[in-house]
């Protein structure tokens, strides 16, 4: 077994188990920072895979400024003075039941179809494939469309975002 | 100009569409009578061009099909909204462009005040949209649509005068009564296309018939087809047993007897018979049953139009018995003969139709001819042009009637069968004797109407559309003079013809029908007779009215039985009508529909509206209800996955 | 990178969107009249696209190093969503006002929503796919609820929202899975290698995670849960983009990726699936709009049992099914938004006028829309010779071909059923005497729309095969 494989069964295990606590947390601040927890093993998850710019990215952007503004949000809005929803037990355990179901599904599937087999890893090229360089020079000539396309999207992100949240009403 | 053929049918639809929409609006009538009458004038001007054009090729390219669009595409079935421009869809045309202008015009006139000036434009335009669909249509399907829809006009335009007393009954009833005995014929052309799908794997004209001709198919297949064919073109052409309809069809106003129950609907079948020549001539047997029941029709139409007093209905059932001579024309091969009667026969007709309108018009709606006589001295023009229309009806050389006439019975008698000679013959006899009958009882003889009639001849916009039908009339036949007269040129008409006819003509090997001195005694034999029974209607109706009521008087009970119209639609409603109408309303309405069908209709839908509102009930409105739902979707097709592949 | 002329020439109606997105923006900073030229400029531009993509329908291409395809049936799809789109757009310029958001943004949203759609039907890349879909799906979402004032507006925002991303998590885990076996995100690489991986249950659960994903957006049972509560609660012109731009740009996202599944070369090994959720949505679509008293929801469930017989089409799995779907997709687009159309001309201030009652007794009053309303529903209900007709008939005879006799039949009984809340309105609009007092002020532009609307369902089923010969051609 090699590190590699320790690491990711390692970050893989925080995060899953991160992401359980955090959606089971009644208190929404334990739950974020759960969240931070969870993200922190997600970037782990992507060193190992060799996408080096994307780990750095995800702690900057996601456990860096998105959960501070997440943070912000959840002490403002003060969400103990909050009613929960009226729970429906039988409900949630049939809800429960059947994402068991699904997840058991898909690992079977896995499993089953051995898709790593006949992949042989190219190891340097991967490495370059995760490199700032590599990422830049492909954004913007490959997936320049895809690049433009996401600018888009963004930009009616934020236009939907401040109509829906700003536009005053006579 | 061939390639601009779709604005005859554009403009029309056009025409239907302005004044349909705007017609009740606008209040002028000669916006609407102008812009009604010009889309019909300049798609002849069009067909004219096209003609000539076609003329110009050489013979063996003038068939021209102009494709618009795809119309169904499904599989084998093509169909294109495509017209087929040669000379037989160019002969239809011009008549029905030709025609249908002159009578545009007149029913400006004619409809001069009435309500329904604007609807009545647009029902006409729709008309000869129809009709061109039905005429110019490269496939049975266009054909089928174009058929459909001069049927409907029909039905629109014999209900025109929805709220006026019609007999016995009403407008409504007779426009019902045409539009249900053509759905009968409908139901048989209906399955003749099926059967020819079918069979030919194709509807387009130039495939079926070239199939039809080549391919090898047995013989009870061309029976059926032809059979089927010719079953709608039994109701759309008024032949026994289906013509009861069209009589009744005069209920329309006088301008649409003349267009669509003379000159131009009712030749359809004749149309489409002589259209399908190849299928015809390879069902010989069907040809036979063709000209039986052509021959039929007409002695028998003839026979009724002796004592009717309606101006109207002795018109109606001459078109009748003119409708029979030109499916005895088919039925012995001589289809050519058949479109020269279709051509003259529309000149004619329109032109007593419109003569019929014309003394109408100036009687304030009168229609019996007892209560006419001497009118001519009130309006002449109406006179001379009605008694060229008459004398060209009866075959009185050289007026055009004379020609196509002479060439059915010339046809038939060389056909090999005298019996369908003689019947045509007699028939001709009849024809001038009702002619002159109504002429006599119309125009000459003693004044039989009371004081409070001004008589009176009717605005140039009427009369000028009688004199160029009267011209038409009288000179029309000339582009059909037989080849024992004209010589080596042979008949002009039927040499333009002669290509689309040519396979089917080569299937039966008819007779070589060159002239002969045989052809000049039966001509003159016919011409003495018919003469003679002119003198015989002049005689009895102007010098004399006693011979006629002591004739109707010693035989009163053929005379009852003639006036009484043999009761065939009493003995359609004796034997058909009403058991179906009992029956339907004993066993189909009362038992089957309210007990049965109704019972189980709303059973099945109080049914399905239960399940409706308990499902309905799902619809919970929680946001996380709903993503179960698609859970357990996902989970099924996971399965599904896992337990499939 | 484009790489001559042609190749830009070929992507105009993307870029036309695109750059009129960002001048609308300008006009509505800098424009004291803007909601005065927005409009008419949107439209404009939707039109300038449409033409273009008509006209230039033969240059096929792919551009962007393999991310763009041009020409063909993605040009065809451009038609169905820009004209749609410009209907929608003369449909809003009156309603936008009764309903309270006269604002410039929501011609913008309206724009990048079709920019999306446009990404979508032209991808050759799961990359396009997924943004585009987010482009449409983010500035649907926001349309959704553009009235925040609105309780129904903000719920059926919220939901579509939290609902649409539970989709679009599938749809990614699909391209995970479609991408671990592929290692490619290549819409023509998946499709070469589409054979040899079709005994792959990993790849299969991909196509079908992905496939998953795609029927929440057309509406298929039982992925279709929100589509009533969205419906009602949006705007009426939006409900309407929603049910027609949104279907038709999901099934031109199915019919890109999954092409080959369609052309009959291989056998199409989700015709289980799809055959199974077609029928599903058909018969709920059109049983439980039976027992619907609002029209918005009616008509949202008619979306529903209208997904059923797309995918019809869908499931039948040769050239034949696909033009047909195509075919479908433009009839139901122009039909569907006449429908939207007139209840939104209809729709009074503050969502009054959306029962069924209100429609009673409309033919004394407003003949000319109980007439125009009548021949959608007609068209709807897939009664001859409205386009509704032809789209019913191409897919069920493509069903027939590919030996699927017993869909088409459960296709025409699903049809009998929905005549009859179709043909209701009908029945309302003649034969009742109107219960409530309806005043309207129809709206010009609003009818003008309308009008256009029922020409096109009315050419589309006079010349139903030039259309589907043209898809055809371009599908093989």
């Amino acid at each position: 077994m090699s590190l590699q494989l320790i690491l990711f069964i390692l970050f893989g295990t925080i995060s899953a188990i991160s992401s359980v606590l955090m959606i089971t947390r009644t208190n929404a601040l334990i739950s974020a920072l759960f969240l931070i927890l969870n993200f922190a093993g997600l970037s782990g998850l992507y060193l190992t895979l060799n996408a080096q710019f994307i780990a750095v990215t995800q702690v900057i952007v996601y456990a860096g400024a998105i959960m501070v503004l997440f943070l912000f949000v959840i002490m403002l809005l003060k969400p103990e003075h909050e009613k929960y929803f009226s729970h429906q037990p039988k409900l949630k355990i049939f809800a429960f039941f059947i994402a068991f179901i699904v997840f058991i599904q898909l690992v079977f599937m896995i499993f089953v179809s051995h898709p790593s087999q006949g992949n042989n890893a190219n190891v340097a090229a991967s490495v370059k494939a995760g490199t700032i360089e590599e990422i830049g020079k492909q954004l913007y000539t490959n997936y320049v469309l895809p690049f433009e396309a996401a600018g888009y999207l963004l930009l009616a992100a934020t236009i939907g975002a401040i109509v829906l949240a700003k536009k005053k009403f006579e | 100009m061939v390639q601009l053929i779709y604005l005859t049918t554009l403009l029309p639809l056009l025409g239907f569409l302005f004044n349909g929409l705007f017609g009740s609006k606008i209040k002028n009538e000669k916006i609407i009578g102008i812009i009604g009458s010009s889309t019909i004038g300049i798609s002849f001007l069009i067909v004219v061009g096209a003609f000539f054009q076609t003329l110009s090729m050489p013979v063996d390219q003038r068939q021209t099909i102009v494709n618009l669009f795809t119309w169904i595409k499904v599989g084998n079935l093509d169909v294109n909204v495509s017209y087929q421009v040669d000379q037989l869809s160019l002969l239809m045309g011009l008549i029905v462009t030709g025609v249908g202008f002159i009578i545009h015009v007149y029913s400006i006139g004619y409809m001069h005040g009435d309500k329904g000036f604007g609807r009545f434009f647009a029902y006409l335009n729709l008309f000869i949209f129809a009709m061109m669909n039905l005429v110019l249509g490269s496939n049975f399907l266009l054909l089928f649509l174009g058929w459909e829809g001069v049927g409907l006009c029909s039905y629109l335009l014999i209900g025109f005068w929805y709220d006026r007393k019609f007999e016995k009954s009403t407008t409504s009833d007779a426009a019902k009564k045409a539009f249900i005995v053509n759905r009968i014929g409908d139901f048989g052309f209906l399955l003749g296309i099926f059967l020819i799908y079918l069979t030919f794997g194709s509807l387009n004209f130039n495939d079926v018939f070239a199939r039809a001709a080549s391919l090898n198919i047995p013989q009870y297949v061309f029976n059926f087809i032809a059979l089927f064919l010719f079953i709608g073109a039994m109701g759309k052409s008024a032949q026994i047993p289906l013509y009861i309809w069209l009589p009744d069809a005069m209920a329309g106003p006088t301008p649409v007897s003349a267009l669509i129950h003379a000159a131009t609907m009712v030749t359809a079948g004749v149309y489409m018979v002589a259209r399908c020549s190849i299928i015809y001539a390879s069902a010989p047997a069907i040809m036979e049953f063709v000209a039986i029941i052509g021959a039929l029709t007409a002695i028998f139409a003839a026979s009724i139009a002796l004592v009717q007093n309606d101006i109207k209905k002795v018109l109606a059932y001459s078109t009748v018995s003119q409708l029979g001579y030109m499916f005895l024309a088919l039925g012995v091969g001589a289809f050519s003969a058949a479109l020269f009667h279709v051509m003259t026969h529309a000149f004619f007709k329109a032109l007593l139709f419109l003569g019929a309108g014309s003394v109408i018009h100036g009687m304030h709606d009168e229609q019996n001819i007892q209560n006419y006589g001497g009118l001519k001295k009130y309006m002449p023009k109406t006179y001379v042009t009605f008694l060229i229309a008459s004398l060209a009806i009866a075959g009185i050389p050289p007026l055009s009637g004379f020609f196509s006439k002479d060439e059915i019975l010339w046809s038939s008698y060389a056909d090999g069968n005298i019996i369908y000679w003689l019947i045509g013959v007699v028939t001709a006899l009849l024809t001038a004797f009702y002619m002159f009958r109504l002429v006599s009882l119309t125009f000459d003889g003693k004044e039989r109407f009371g004081h409070d009639k001004h008589p009176h001849e009717s605005p140039a916009v009427m009369t000028i559309p009688l004199i160029i039908l009267a011209v038409l009339a009288a000179v029309g036949g000339f582009i059909g003079i037989p080849e024992i007269f004209s010589g080596e040129h042979g008949n002009q008409f039927d040499n333009w013809l002669e290509p689309i006819f040519q396979p089917a003509q080569a299937k039966i090997a008819m007779f070589g029908v060159h002239s002969s001195l045989e052809e000049i005694v039966l001509m003159v034999v016919t011409l003495v007779g018919v003469i003679g029974s002119i003198y015989a209607a002049r005689y009895i109706y102007i010098k004399n009215i006693k011979p006629a009521e002591k004739l109707s008087k010693r035989f009163n009970g053929v005379y009852n039985l003639l006036l009484n119209k043999y009761y065939v639609d009493e003995i359609y409603d004796a034997s058909v009508v009403t058991p179906i109408v009992k029956g339907s309303e004993i066993v189909l309405w009362k038992f089957a529909d309210i007990k049965i069908i109704d019972g189980l209709i709303n059973g099945v839908a109080n049914l399905i509206e239960k399940i409706s509102g308990s499902i309905r009930k799902i619809q919970t409105g929680v946001a996380q209800f709903y993503a179960l739902i698609m859970m357990l979707g996902i989970v099924a097709a996971l399965f599904w996955i896992i337990l499939s592949l | 990178m484009l790489n001559n002329f042609q190749e830009f020439y070929n992507i105009i109606p993307i870029l036309l969107i695109g750059a009129g997105f960002l001048i609308s923006l300008l006009i509505e900073m800098y424009f004291k009249k803007s909601d005065v030229i927005l409009p008419w400029f949107t439209i404009l531009i939707f039109l300038a696209a449409g033409f273009h993509a008509l006209y230039a329908v033969n240059s096929v291409s792919v551009i962007f190093q393999n991310m763009l395809a041009t020409g063909g049936i993605v040009n065809i799809f451009y038609i169905i969503f820009t004209f749609g789109a410009a209907i929608v757009a003369l449909l809003s310029i009156d309603y936008i006002k009764k309903y309270g958001t006269y604002f410039g943004e929501y011609y913008i949203l309206l724009q990048t929503s079709i920019l999306g759609m446009m990404l979508m039907a032209g991808a050759k890349d799961l990359f396009m796919i997924f943004l585009g879909l987010e482009l449409m799906s983010v500035s649907f979402y926001s349309l959704a609820g553009l009235n925040r004032k609105r309780l129904k507006a903000n719920e059926a925002s919220l939901k579509y929202f939290l609902l649409g991303a539970f989709a679009t998590g599938f749809i990614v885990y699909g391209i995970a899975l479609i991408y671990g076996t592929v290692h490619s995100t290549s819409i023509d690489m998946i499709a070469s290698r589409f054979y040899e991986l079709s005994s792959d249950k990993l790849f299969i659960a991909g196509i079908l995670l992905f496939l998953i994903g795609f029927s929440f957006k057309i509406a298929a049972f039982p992925f279709h849960m929100w589509v009533p509560d969205v419906y009602e609660g949006s705007p009426t012109t939006i409900a309407g983009l929603f049910s027609t731009g949104g279907k038709a740009a999901a099934f031109s996202a199915i019919i890109v990726t999954l092409g080959v599944l369609f052309t009959g070369r291989i056998g199409n090994i989700l015709m289980p699936y799809l055959a199974v959720i077609s029928v599903l949505s058909m018969f709920y679509g059109s049983i439980v709009a039976i027992s619907q008293d609002n029209i918005k929801r009616m008509l949202a469930y008619s979306s529903i049992s209208h997904a059923g017989y797309l995918l019809i089409g869908l499931a039948a799995g040769n050239s034949f099914g696909v033009a047909g779907v195509i075919f479908y997709l433009a009839s139901y687009t122009f039909m569907n938004l006449g429908a939207f159309g007139i209840v939104a001309l209809i729709e009074g201030k503050d969502e009054s006028n959306l029962t069924l009652k209100s429609f009673s007794g409309l033919a004394s009053r407003y003949p000319l829309l109980a007439a125009l309303f009548s021949i959608i529903m007609f068209s709807l209900a897939g009664i001859p010779p409205f386009a509704g007709f032809f789209g019913k008939y191409y897919v069920f005879i493509a069903a027939i071909k590919s030996n699927l006799t017993w869909l088409a039949i459960l296709g025409v009984l699903s049809s009998v059923i929905s005549v009859y809340f179709y043909l209701r309105i009908v029945v309302l609009m003649y034969f009742k005497d109107a219960e409530t007092d309806l005043k309207i002020d129809v709206s010009k532009t609003g009818l003008a729309a309308v009008i256009i609307s029922v020409l096109l369902v009315i050419i589309i089923g006079i010349a139903p095969g030039t259309i589907i010969d043209l898809i055809a051609f371009f599908f093989k």
